[in-house]
């Protein structure tokens, strides 16, 4: 590929990243540290990996977290193809643009308000807070980013196919399960993803909707934070960032095998 | 006889949007095993009248009937109608043979079943051996006989062609216009094909509609439609016209073009103001003396089967002429042309009152 960026431009694109990375790399990087501190590097070691799986509790929460990553991206993923594929299909032009402001709305909304407002409503209509009520705001939060990246799939679907399946055909249920989703299916495990690493990486809502003896891994690592620097929390953070980045690659992966497809299309 | 129409269209008219008329009362009888095609300009009706059929929307006024039965209620899926769209729309996620048996899978046919009928339509389509390929890897004329077998698995009474072969480059058109007319008349079946390229409709055709602003202008064989428009923009859609404007004197007297000329018609009222019309074809250039219109020639075109002249007689009317052999620009040069090639229309004629009057003169010779 042949590169239009002057030296300038590479230098200032390189220190850029250099700056966002050095961070989570400083800190992968100490979580191999024999020393108990951050100042100095004295020796390489496994022991504080080994901590992190030694700790029970850590283990659990790291269960919760995922448990909670998965049912939630899940739900949100059915919930959200659904009501990309109802936003598509509404007849009313000002209706549409109507649900899909508000959906925009709940992306950019800050995750703090949304985190108190459910606090607020799970203590009204008497949730107890803990598993369901983190579940359930992971859901609320996650539908939006569905909705979002499911949306230019059905849009850019060529309505005559729709034609085409009932001109064979198929019944609307046909329509849905063998025309539609199998076409939309790059955006719903787009959205997917997106989901599970929102859900994963969640502090803010988390924070506000979690009771005694429920806690994921964000909140937990910020606990562990305040109380005192242990590299127990480097070395964790060090995994996390590698099950991000492998997310991330199989995200790029389907977004490739999409790509191909669309290729057709043009 | 009644039971050979296959699809019926009684005073149907489609509005959209409650403004837009895109039907104005089409009434049309098909009949079972015939190719037809529905030739005009866009936005003439056309694609709305595959659409009725197929089921995708439903006539404002007036009924549609498929063999006999009523259908305007009755959806898309329930319709013994299958549509090869324009641009295909085949299923980007399955490949060939899943395409193909779509129709088949919906129906719940035993997989034995499907195989034999699928192989049975790709082999009609000459597709066999492509079973396993992605729609992606296939050129657009392949594309399109899979759009075909997709139609014809499915064994419908009608097939409709939404415009199938205006994606195709000029050659390849041409072979799929061969193959589409030996594909209907081997399968037997009714085609509906929409167009709005006249060569494809005269090719391939039993029977043209010419449908201009939601109406129907004239119907008929290709040859009755070519030879005989019943008005000017038949004659100007369907190939290349001269059309002037002329008095019928009297039954075979036409005044046009300053002179008086031998022609075939009649049947109007004395001195009528009428359109005349003469093709390119019959048109032959020839000295000034023989001609029976003189003309300076304005410019020429060569189009590889003939030269295309355009000449203007002294009243300022423009002739086209097909020749074959090349003439001068600037010269005069005389035209001649058979009575048989004079073709009047009168104004404001319609379809009904053109028959009728073509049978009475017709049966007084």
């Amino acid at each position: 590929m042949r590169s239009n960026l002057s030296a300038t431009a590479k230098v200032y694109l390189v220190a850029v990243f250099v700056i966002l990375y050095a961070p989570i790399f400083y800190l992968i990087f100490y979580s191999f540290n024999s020393g108990g501190t951050m100042n100095s590097f004295e020796g390489f070691t496994l022991e504080h990996y080994k901590a992190v799986f030694e700790d029970n509790r850590l283990i659990a929460i790291l269960i919760n977290t995922v448990i909670v990553a998965l049912l939630s991206a899940l739900i949100a993923t059915i919930i959200g193809t659904l009501g990309a594929v109802g936003i598509v299909s509404m007849r009313s032009q000002k209706m549409r643009s109507t649900v899909l402001s508000l959906n925009n709305i709940l992306i950019v909304s800050p995750d703090v308000v949304i985190g108190a407002s459910f606090l607020i409503l799970f203590t009204m209509i008497g949730v107890k807070l803990g598993f369901a009520s983190v579940l359930i705001s992971h859901i609320a939060f996650s539908i939006p980013i569905v909705v979002l990246m499911v949306l230019p799939k059905i849009l850019e679907m060529n309505t005559n196919l729709i034609d085409a399946a009932l001109d064979l055909g198929a019944s609307r249920r046909d329509v849905l399960t063998r025309v539609i989703i199998p076409y939309i299916k790059p955006g719903i495990f787009a959205g997917f993803f997106m989901a599970l690493t929102y859900s994963l990486d969640d502090f803010a809502v988390t924070f506000f909707v979690t009771g005694n003896g429920f806690s994921t891994l964000s909140v937990e690592i910020y606990s562990m934070a305040r109380a005192g620097i242990s590299l127990t929390v480097n070395a964790i953070s060090g995994l996390v960032f590698v099950v991000t980045v492998g997310v991330v690659a199989i995200y790029y992966v389907i977004t490739n095998r999409a790509k191909k497809m669309e290729a057709y299309n043009r | 006889m009644a039971n050979d129409i296959i699809i019926r269209f009684d005073n149907v008219t489609k509005t959209y949007n409650s403004n837009t008329t895109v039907l104005k009362g089409v009434s049309f009888e098909l009949e079972r095993g015939k190719f037809y095609t529905l030739l005009g300009p866009s936005g003439c009706g056309k694609t709305t009248i595959l659409r009725l059929i197929a089921g995708f929307d439903t006539p404002t006024t007036g009924d549609v009937f498929i063999n006999g039965k009523r259908v305007n209620d009755v959806p898309a899926n329930e319709r013994q109608v299958n549509t090869v769209f324009q641009d295909y729309a085949l299923f980007p996620h399955l490949n060939v043979f899943e395409n193909v048996a779509f129709g088949l899978r919906i129906k719940k046919i035993k997989e034995a079943e499907i195989k034999v009928r699928v192989a049975e339509a790709l082999n009609f389509v000459n597709l066999t051996g492509y079973e396993n390929r992605e729609i992606a890897e296939m050129s657009g004329g392949q594309r399109q006989r899979v759009a075909i077998a997709r139609a014809i698995v499915n064994d419908p009474e009608v097939i409709l062609l939404d415009e199938p072969l205006s994606a195709l480059d000029l050659k390849l058109r041409t072979e799929m216009q061969y193959e589409l007319r030996e594909l209907q008349q081997r399968l037997g079946k009714t085609f509906i094909f929409v167009t709005h390229d006249q060569e494809e409709a005269l090719a391939m055709s039993d029977e043209i509609f010419v449908l201009n602003e939601g109406n129907i202008q004239q119907s008929g064989t290709p040859v009755d439609i070519y030879d005989e428009p019943i008005n000017r923009f038949v004659a100007d859609f369907i190939g290349e016209s001269n059309i002037v404007n002329g008095i019928m004197l009297e039954d075979y007297k036409v005044q046009f073009a300053g002179e008086v000329f031998d022609c075939v018609d009649g049947g109007m009222k004395p001195n009528e103001k009428i359109d005349v019309v003469i093709r390119p074809e019959d048109l032959h250039v020839t000295t000034p003396e023989a001609g029976k219109i003189i003309v300076r020639v304005d410019t020429q075109l060569f189009r590889g089967v003939h030269y295309e002249l355009s000449t203007y007689d002294e009243d300022g009317n423009e002739w086209l002429v097909h020749s074959l052999k090349r003439a001068e620009v600037g010269a005069q040069v005389g035209l001649d042309f058979e009575p048989e090639a004079i073709h009047i229309m009168r104004l404001n004629e319609t379809e009904e009152e053109f028959d009728a009057r073509l049978e009475a003169y017709t049966n007084e010779v």
